[in-house]
């Protein structure tokens, strides 16, 4: 690319160190149209920082100081059972599985049409900007012909790099279905993975994920979805967290009758922070959207759910919607910040939502104590029954890994 | 085996510390059963979670030991497994948690609390249907989260489900017939009384005679403003039966 620094730079307020080199980056990759506008988008805000409304607790400014390697290997715990089919994201490239699932396609491209709305999310467009490498593919997309029933697994691991930047598209064809697995490992001083999915008409998706990172990492998990006509998306997220990390997801109804579940857990120990970010909007007839998010964070952790339901008066009518984020805070010092809205114009619609944090109850706790269960393990116990709730609608291939992570967590860290 | 001498403990926060535990003394000998009566707020309840070691229930004077063994320092929990079970007056709710995983659980953790191995899961599968069977519990609702949605029979049931399953040396059983039918009281008193033997003691927190004509009490303590008042045999439940408190206190005073 024959741009110059400065030119690039320019487009930025106040880049910091961290900036100039992901634009430093940008500088280096093959250019192209789509590149640019990502680029520009990411240009208006620059990393997210506490000024912006939408990342006033999640500040990637402020936590991605410069881009440095991870001082981790990424964790090894991938969702993926041998033998299942992989593709796994390194900052090396992407390594693409020879057993796909059958009615399932995988195409490189050097080019993709973003869905449009990867680009209103900061790291949506810095990925979409900087993903690729030279030589190499800038997007995978996954096309989904039939319904499948093998699982496919997206595993991204930073090999200790300083970024590892990914991105993917995937097209559910008309009655096509896909069970796709992510396990988000960390391993590199930034992470960023956008997935844009795009369903047509009676497509169904379930979407199960698993992130985890280490206290000197930055990761951002960003989700844009299109829903078709009597579509359905379920998608199952639980949350480590990082030093920031961010699972955020924007969903459209856009034809009438589909229905998405956007359920996820955090589990946040000393300097681990999770972000659940999500916009909902229900931009056709007779939608429904049930989100159910649950926490449990200890002291010097931090928990943080946005949730948005937008229904618009023309066309929002007969939506069905449910939202609730309930957290636990297990010990003094533990923080939950939580922002649920419903933004709701059309008249006949039923929206509802609960947002709750407390501490565990200390008459289950003397309960269960009486009959012998220690302490650590009473509140282990409860706790992990208290967040089960969230990840009950995983798929089946993952849903028991996923709460043996949470069991081993709360065993290891609930005192 | 249970021995209390002169007990006092308060409840509540520290400048709102009530005393409600007065003075009581009390001895169960191991293989006896005795009955504790008494009126609407006499202390009785409070006496079950001083002894089990509650948070917010504090003792001022005077000690509780098991076998010999000073209960008053040590966590509930080890209580538990020293072998002390307390049936609740009003069981709690384990939302997400089945009664069998509970249960094991709480096995479990005593065994280990105790040094004993873990109990296999056939055993304790075998063990969990013959004693679900005798107290009418079905395997459905073995598996549902502990109490929750339960009637309160049921939730009684379930207390003596674990106390038959976790087999302490000493339970205090609260009020556990309240709540039951007549049928259920009856199964429930076999449980119990299946339970009885020379190594185990029992202390029966009761307001209703009836119970004490299923489960024979070697005695019956009347606890009134935090202390035993009055000790006789099974024939003093009979009397507060037809005189009431007033009657027999009135004399006591
Ligand atoms: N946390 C508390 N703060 C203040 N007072 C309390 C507290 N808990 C119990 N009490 C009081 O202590 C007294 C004894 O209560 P307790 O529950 O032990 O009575 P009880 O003998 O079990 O009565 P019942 O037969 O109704 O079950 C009551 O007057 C009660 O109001
Ligand atoms: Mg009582």
């Amino acid at each position: 690319m024959t741009v110059s620094m400065d030119a690039l730079k320019d487009k930025f307020r106040n880049p910091g160190s961290a900036e100039l080199e992901l634009i430093a980056r940008y500088a280096m990759l093959p250019g192209s149209s789509q590149r640019e506008r990502a680029f520009e988008a990411f240009a208006e805000t620059g990393l997210p920082h506490r000024r912006m409304e939408a990342w006033k607790w999640t500040d990637f400014k402020a936590a991605l100081k410069q881009v440095e390697a991870s001082k981790n290997a990424a964790d090894n715990a991938a969702l993926a059972a041998p033998g299942q089919s992989v593709i796994e994201f390194t900052p090396d490239g992407v390594v693409l599985p020879d057993n796909v699932p059958a009615g399932i396609k995988l195409h490189e491209r050097n080019e993709a049409q973003a869905l449009g709305a990867a680009e209103e999310v900061p790291l949506g467009a810095m990925t979409a900007a900087l993903s690729g490498r030279v030589g190499g593919l800038d997007t995978l997309i996954i096309e989904v012909n039939e319904p499948t029933e093998q699982p496919l697994h997206i595993v991204t691991r930073g090999d200790r790099g300083e970024t590892n930047f990914a991105r993917v598209a995937v097209i559910v064809r008309p009655g096509a279905s896909l069970d796709l697995i992510e396990s988000h490992l960390g391993g590199a001083g930034f992470s960023s993975f956008l997935i844009e999915l795009g369903m047509q008409e009676g497509g169904a998706v379930s979407r199960t994920i698993l992130q985890r990172g280490k206290t000197d990492e930055a990761q951002a998990i960003t989700a844009v979805v299109t829903l078709g006509e009597k579509s359905e998306y379920t998608q199952t997220a639980l949350a480590f967290g990082a030093k920031v990390a961010r699972l955020e997801t924007r969903l459209k109804h856009q034809e009438s009758g589909s229905h998405a579940t956007l359920n996820g857990a955090y589990l946040c120990a000393s300097g681990y922070h999770a972000d659940f970010t999500s916009h909902v909007r229900h931009g056709a007839p007779s939608s429904i959207t049930r989100q159910v998010t649950k926490g449990a964070v200890l002291d010097g952790g931090t928990g943080v759910f946005q949730g948005k339901f937008l229904v618009p008066r023309t066309v929002g009518q007969h939506t069905d919607a449910d939202m609730q984020h309930q957290a636990l805070l297990l010990e003094d010092g533990a923080e939950v910040f939580a922002k649920p809205e419903l933004e709701i114009y059309a008249d006949d619609v039923e929206c509802a939502h609960g947002n709750t944090s407390g501490a565990l109850d200390p008459n289950q706790l003397f309960y269960m104590r009486q009959r012998g269960i220690p302490e650590a393990e009473a509140r282990a116990l409860l706790t992990e029954a208290f967040v089960a709730e969230a990840l009950e609608e995983a798929s089946e291939t993952a849903q028991e890994a996923l709460l043996d992570a949470a069991r081993r967590f709360l065993t290891d860290s609930v005192r | 085996m249970l021995k209390l001498e002169n007990l006092t403990a308060t409840v509540g926060e520290e400048d709102e510390a009530k005393t409600i535990i007065n003075g009581l003394s009390l001895e169960v000998p191991a293989g006896e059963v005795h009955a504790i009566m008494g009126p609407n707020g006499a202390g009785k309840s409070t006496l079950s979670y001083v002894l089990t070691g509650r948070d917010g229930y504090e003792v001022t004077g005077g000690s509780a030991s098991l076998e010999g063994i000073d209960l008053l320092d040590m966590d509930p929990e080890e209580r538990a497994a020293k072998g002390l079970f307390l049936s609740f007056q009003y069981p709690v709710e384990v939302p997400g948690v089945p009664v069998m995983t509970f249960v094991r659980t709480a096995m479990n953790a005593q065994r280990k609390l105790r040094g004993e191995p873990e109990i296999s899961a056939p055993d304790f599968i075998k063990k969990s249907r013959e004693l679900g069977a005798q107290l009418n519990l079905t395997s459905d609702m073995l598996k549902r989260p502990l109490n929750v949605g339960f009637s309160g029979g049921e939730k009684k049931r379930l207390e003596i489900f674990q106390m038959m399953m976790l087999e302490p040396r000493f339970a205090i059983l609260d009020e556990t017939d309240s709540g039951l039918d007549i049928d259920a009281l009856r199964t429930v008193s076999d449980g119990v009384n299946a339970l009885r033997s020379p190594e185990r003691g029992m202390l029966v927190i009761t307001h209703y005679q009836r119970l004490l004509d299923h489960i024979k009490p070697d005695k019956v303590h009347v606890l009134a403003n935090g202390k035993i008042i009055k000790t006789g045999g099974p024939e003093l439940a009979l009397r507060l039966e037809e005189e009431g408190y007033d009657g027999v206190l009135g004399e006591a005073a």
